[in-house]
């Protein structure tokens, strides 16, 4: 049992929660027993088209730490890259500076919305696990 | 096509607080307020046009209805120590 679980369930033990709230909650930190938060593996992968970034934040048992739980739209990754398009030159290449500065070489004017499909289905079979420190990071696509 | 979120909930558990904020409400309102915006935006995408950020200006109305219509289906859950903090657009 997780630590997320064990906070949920002694909500419910100090009457915080409802019942219906606390098996509501449970359902979202099990991402195997919830439809709406499959694993890659089960959802992405056997649908086709991925639908949701996931991006969880699991702290350590016992760590105290906050946990994050973040589902993204394909559809507001996708109008995101939208609006780079929109970008004025000038700004643009400010901005490949800036990235450049941190060590990332990237045009953002290389950033088309017909490329993000093809980009969703490369994404599908992403899953990326780290474990560092006292937390986990999950990412994968839904 | 997709279509702007009709509903915000905001939840607060640990507090017994949860909020359901009718977004559908506000589209009406935020219609008139464009209608009302759309000269003034014309206006300051011709004087943008040659700086190169009058294009932007022009588009930045479909742009934002496409954001906020890509909102739908957003989710995020913040366990917050003894609270947990939930916020989603349906």
């Amino acid at each position: 049992m997780g630590d997320n679980q064990k906070r949920i369930l002694d909500l419910l033990a100090e009457k915080k929660i409802s019942v219906d709230e606390a098996q509501r909650l449970l359902s979202l930190t099990e991402p195997d027993k919830d439809p709406g938060t499959k694993g890659p593996e089960e959802s992405a992968g056997s649908k086709g088209k991925p639908r949701y970034f996931r991006v969880q934040v699991q702290p350590e048992a016992g760590s105290g730490k906050e946990s994050v739980n973040v589902r993204i739209p394909m559809a507001l990754i996708r109008a995101g890259i939208k609006l780079t398009s929109l970008i004025p030159p000038r700004a643009s290449d400010e901005v490949n500076e800036a990235l450049r500065e941190k060590g990332v070489d990237f045009d953002v004017r290389n950033l088309k919305p017909e490329d993000f499909d093809e980009l969703v289905k490369a994404l599908t079979d992403l899953e990326v696990d780290v474990k560092g420190g006292r937390e986990k990071v999950h990412i994968y696509v839904e | 096509m997709n279509y702007p979120p009709l509903l915000m909930r905001l939840g607060i558990y640990g507090r017994r607080f949860c909020l359901w904020l009718p977004l559908f409400l506000l589209w009406p309102v935020a219609v008139a307020v464009a209608i009302v915006l759309a000269p003034l935006v014309l206006l300051f995408a011709l004087i943008l046009w040659r700086l190169g950020w009058g294009r932007l200006v022009l588009l930045s109305g479909p742009m934002l209805l496409g954001i906020l219509s890509a909102l739908r289906g957003l989710e995020l859950n913040l366990n917050l120590g003894n609270r947990l903090l939930q916020i989603s657009f349906k």
